[in-house]
């Protein structure tokens, strides 16, 4: 169960990632045509956001301290020291951003070039935001897998 | 003419997003080096994480109706070619002092 909560978790912060790409593309095409579409996926990015946090976050005050005991016994402490803690602070400004999405796309793209321009903005950063912080996630698994791997040797 | 405003909504919870993101950075300098603090974020809800996400959630959500119903309720205005950078730097250098903090600092 506790494996299912943490991978639910990666695949919404994943969906959240794949809208946000959705929104770019379509807001650099913005037409009265696809309008509709791009309101709607920036609201599906912060609905994945907010799944993706509160599972997140059930995951993290619930499971994570005994994790977070074996990675600070293992060979990379950093894991913890650096990666989940970094994480754990950025993912807030990652929810902020795609709560925001919705607000910028909802201005008259089409008809609008600064609108487009600061949704470009904001759809950019939450892909690049939501990697770096996918890929602290990878790491502090590893972190995990690590510490008893050493421990069984 | 091609229309070059957004939404009162639009900037106030751009202007919002900036200034509760640098607020959230200096949340994390604060109570890591202040156990007080952090005593006092983790008694309030049980974890110190969820008051400390809790707070900025609510700053977000305050700022954004604050600065939207400022100006007699026609709300803050600033030209989205100001709005961007705002954003940017808010989210940038957020994000520059709590990688920073824990990579050098903590």
């Amino acid at each position: 169960m506790k494996e299912i909560i943490l991978m639910t978790h990666v695949a919404f912060g994943v969906g959240c990632v794949l809208a946000a790409v959705w929104v770019f593309v379509d807001t650099l095409n913005a037409s009265a045509a696809n309008l509709k579409r791009i309101q709607w996926v920036s609201r599906a990015a912060a609905v994945f956001m907010w799944l993706s946090f509160l599972v997140g976050g059930y995951w993290y005050v619930v499971f994570y301290p005994a994790d977070k005991t074996i990675i600070l016994k293992g060979p990379w402490p950093f894991a913890h020291e650096y990666f989940m803690e970094t994480k754990e602070h950025l993912v807030i400004m990652l929810l902020l951003l795609a709560t925001y999405l919705p607000v910028a796309a909802a201005n008259p793209l089409a008809a609008n070039r600064d609108a487009r321009r600061l949704v470009l903005w904001v759809a950019a950063l939450i892909p690049l935001l939501g990697l770096m912080i996918e890929g602290h996630g990878a790491v502090i698994a590893m972190g995990v897998k690590v510490a008893l791997l050493a421990k069984q040797i | 003419m091609e229309n070059r405003t957004v939404s009162k909504y639009t900037t106030s919870f751009g202007l919002a997003l900036a200034l509760s993101s640098l607020l959230n950075a200096v949340l994390v300098v604060v109570k890591e080096k202040s156990p007080a603090v952090q005593a006092a974020m983790k008694s309030l809800t049980g974890h110190h994480w969820i008051t400390h996400a809790a707070i900025v959630l609510a700053l977000f959500a305050g700022f954004g109706f604050l600065l939207a119903g400022g100006r007699g309720g026609r709300g803050w205005t600033l030209p989205v070619n100001r709005l961007i950078p705002t954003l940017l730097a808010g989210v940038v250098v957020s994000g520059a002092i709590i990688v920073g903090f824990y990579l050098l600092a903590d």
